[in-house]
């Protein structure tokens, strides 16, 4: 305990500029020594992903070099380069905060653009389990909308992302793609990557409008009665896509064309929780919390309740099919099964795991569920009762999940530690 | 401060000690790349997979490890779980790629997975055998995409086929799964071919139900009712007890035929005596299998107590042929690019290969031209060897 506490009193002072200075050198550390030098020292076989935590599952033996390297490579010299830099980063942090907000949180985001860059450029696998993770977040954080903000218990996410997914892949292979399905593609190649977010919207818009088929009619009823209706929703879009042989049917569509690079997912998923936390802190975010704690007493304080359901809800959706698009173009291969009963539970854990109420909670939920489920990737079957029980002590120590009801404050997030 | 300076210390001395016991140079290792469904929907299949691939490199490490170009190389096995899903297949190719550096992967089985799978290793320039995908789309215009079984367009003619010459019937009914894609190709490549043969309209009744559907009894009634001679059924393990045993409780008599996933072992055991004397068509068949064949399944009977099915026998020839074609690949240089792709040109080469499943030769595609078998389920409940079929 007195450790920690020394700890936490000497690492206190280092602001979220130092933080990311410190993951800046650890990154570059690791992209000039990592492979030549450190993991060659250390008897590895390659520079570990994902923290070592793979090979440690799976050669055991290899657990002293894997924590050595973690500690060469980022602990110290996040820790060192954070404490050193202290006194600069606070100035420049000082200075940070003169100027607009909006501004210093640009400066903030490029640099952890960059660390992510370069941390994603030494493996292609990272690269593809970070663009996941990112498309989770923007999940979780829309389905947090409906099911944490708005209190219900939606189960029809995965029929959004189908739609999402589905509408975006052929929009891209009619316009940009020459293929078997859609034959000769309509416009040049080259405009593809400029129009690719004008077609996530219509992905995101088209799931949106979906939704009113669950909306409107269920909307008169709330708690389990949606939830079924929720989910019925899934399945009938499972089903007909399955039974619509011009997009493929069960056997799905592939060849979507390599859109969804890191920087445009990254854009993405931030402009997700920008929008998304302007949502629910606007007055439309305030009458969908009153909404959820009192439908009646909020009626009869002029709150518009059903408009503000509708509304919410279809912001929900619009997000997951937002992802949905991004997340058919990552794989480049969509088929209806993808979008069944376990991608539902994988979302609804990642949600409850890291808190309703609180984007910084579904962050936490979706990245943290994400990498859970790569890094036990060795322990095959226990991995399925490994995570569970992780979620089962979270429902009984944390009810709302791991952090909930709590909003960003940038401001505070990049203020300067000196005092 | 001073106290947390002098426990890093003590941390990185401590893990330092431990840590170089393990250090010296990359030496080349040979890896193959395993991608099966261990968890999820089919873990069977997986199983399979996994026990075949075991066995072969207990070959490969008892004669000391892999020859190529004169000299030997030690053989690693990296089993990756797919659980099933189609994003899963693509992140563990993608880690065996990029990060294990595999020669060679064998697997996904199931075309949902093998189809994009197959992509990731295109692009990276790796050798990808799949040994039970029937998708064409897994190896069209994928140069370095190979498969271990023929195709659908292939087994839907040698089933028709085989029923109008052994029975001389003309109406068939069929009666598969919507919602999953190889019944659904199969049912339609058979309705195809069995009305070129008998004309249009000869298929009188064409029933489907969607996957994890247990109750068939009403699609049955009407296959019943229309007067079909023979049934078609393309379906997996879980589904073929629960059809034939439906059918014959609603009084079906005639034969009930299906396909190479009916080859399952468990197929027998939960479906019992309603599907003795039922016909399939498949890869190989165990019962009264002689020289190799015989020898792999008395082996893979005697470690892991079942008969292996197809899925077994298949990866065990994918794995033969990744081997063929590693040794034939000439010189290996340690550069992980290159000698995938002479790995790549060296099994696009091979002819004849003699597998446990039957000879293969590569076409263009990287499908191979193989017979098709018609295997009879024997009074014993066995798979035995009826007919084989060539293209």
């Amino acid at each position: 305990m007195e450790i920690a506490r020394k700890f936490k009193n000497t690492f206190s002072m280092v602001p979220m500029f130092g933080w990311l200075s410190g993951a800046l050198a650890a990154v570059l550390v690791e992209y000039f020594l990592g492979y030549n030098y450190i993991s060659l020292v250390l008897g590895l076989p390659k520079i570990p992903v994902l923290f070592g935590t793979l090979i440690m599952l799976k050669t055991p033996i290899m657990i002293p070099s894997v924590l050595a390297y973690d500690l060469i490579v980022y602990i110290i010299p996040v820790l060192t380069v954070a404490k050193l830099t202290a006194p600069a980063t606070n100035k420049i942090a000082g200075s940070l905060e003169k100027i607009p907000i909006w501004l210093s949180t640009i400066i903030h985001l490029v640099l952890f653009y960059g660390i992510m860059h370069l941390w994603a450029g030494i493996n292609d696998y990272r690269l593809l389990v970070l663009k996941l993770t990112m498309v989770s977040i923007i999940l979780t954080i829309s389905i947090n909308v409906i099911n944490g903000y708005q209190g219900e218990f939606s189960c029809s996410h995965p029929g959004f992302m189908a739609v999402g997914a589905y509408v975006a892949s052929i929009l891209t292979l009619v316009l940009f793609v020459n293929d078997k399905m859609f034959g000769q593609a309509l416009l040049p190649a080259e405009l593809g990557p400029w129009l690719f977010p004008f077609i996530l919207i219509a992905g995101g818009a088209v799931a949106a409008l979906s939704s009113l088929i669950v909306a409107i009619p269920s909307f008169r009823t709330r708690g389990d009665y949606l939830a079924i209706i929720s989910l019925a929703f899934m399945f009938i879009v499972k089903s007909a896509i399955e039974n619509m042989n011009f997009i493929g049917g069960a056997r799905g569509m592939s060849s979507q064309p390599d859109y969804a690079s890191l920087p445009v997912i990254f854009c993405w998923t931030i402009l997700t929780i920008w929008i998304v936390h302007n949502f629910v802190t606007s007055i439309m975010g305030k009458a969908l919390n009153a909404v959820r704690d009192d439908e009646a007493a909020s009626e009869s304080m002029t709150v518009k309740t059903k408009k503000t359901k509708i509304i919410a809800f279809m912001f929900g959706a619009f997000w997951a099919g937002v992802a949905g698009g991004l997340f058919a173009h990552i794989l480049r291969f969509i088929n209806p099964g993808t979008f069944s009963i376990q991608r539902l539970a994988e979302i609804l854990a990642m949600v409850y795991f890291g808190g309703l109420n609180s984007i910084i909670g579904s962050i936490v939920g979706a990245v943290s569920i994400s990498l859970l489920g790569e890094a036990l990737r060795p322990l095959e079957l226990f991995k399925w009762i490994i995570i569970p029980l992780i979620l089962i002590f979270v429902m009984i120590y944390r009810p709302y999940g791991l952090i909930s009801f709590k909003e960003i404050n940038v401001k505070k997030l990049f203020r300067s530690k000196n005092k | 401060m001073r106290k947390i300076a002098f426990l890093l210390v003590v941390a990185v001395a401590f893990v330092m000690v431990f840590a170089f016991s393990g250090c010296g140079d990359r030496e080349t290792v040979i890896k193959v790349g395993i991608n099966a469904p261990l968890t999820g929907d089919i873990p069977k299949v997986g199983e399979g997979t996994k026990y075949a691939a075991q066995m072969w490199l207990e070959d490969i490490e008892k004669a000391g490890g892999l020859e190529v170009g004169g000299k030997k190389y030690k053989v690693e096995l990296v089993i990756e779980d797919n659980e099933s899903k189609s994003d899963s297949a693509v992140k563990a190719n993608t880690k065996m790629i990029t990060q294990d550096d595999v020669l060679v992967i064998v697997g996904p089985q199931s075309s949902a997975q093998a189809v994009p799978a197959g992509e990731v290793a295109n692009n990276y320039k790796t050798t990808m055998i799949s040994p039970w995908s029937t998708n064409p789309a897994t190896t069209l215009d994928r140069p370095y995409v190979f498969r271990g079984c023929f195709l659908d367009p292939f087994q839907g003619p040698v089933v028709a086929n085989f029923i109008i010459e052994e029975f001389g019937f003309t109406k068939a009914a069929v009666l598969y799964d919507v919602a999953s894609d190889y019944p659904k190709g199969l049912a339609e490549v058979f309705k195809a071919a069995w009305e070129k043969k008998n004309g249009a309209g000869s298929i009188v009744a064409y029933e489907s139900f969607t996957t994890k559907d247990t109750d068939f009894s009403s699609q049955l009634t009407k296959i019943k009712r229309s007067g079909a001679q023979v049934l078609f059924t393309p379906q997996y393990y879980n589904e073929v007890p629960l059809i034939v045993k439906q059918a014959k409780d609603l009084g079906w008599t005639g034969p009930i035929v299906g396909s190479d996933s009916w080859g399952s072992a468990e197929t027998v055991e939960l479906c019992g005596e309603p599907c003795y004397g039922q016909f399939f068509s498949s890869h190989y068949a165990a019962a009264g299998a002689k020289g190799a064949t015989k020898e792999f399944i008395d082996r893979y009977n005697k470690a892991h107590g079942y008969i292996p099915d197809d899925v077994a026998a298949l990866t065990w020839d994918a794995l033969r042929l990744a081997q063929q074609a590693i040794e034939n690949a000439g010189e290996l240089t340690g550069k992980i690019e290159t000698d995938r792709t002479a790995v790549r040109d060296a099994l696009a080469k091979v002819k004849d290969f003699a597998g446990i499943t039957g000879n293969m030769t590569f076409t263009e595609e990287g499908d191979p031209i193989k017979c098709a078998v018609i295997v009879k389920i024997n009074d014993k409940g066995e798979y035995e060897f009826y007919k084989s079929v060539c293209p």
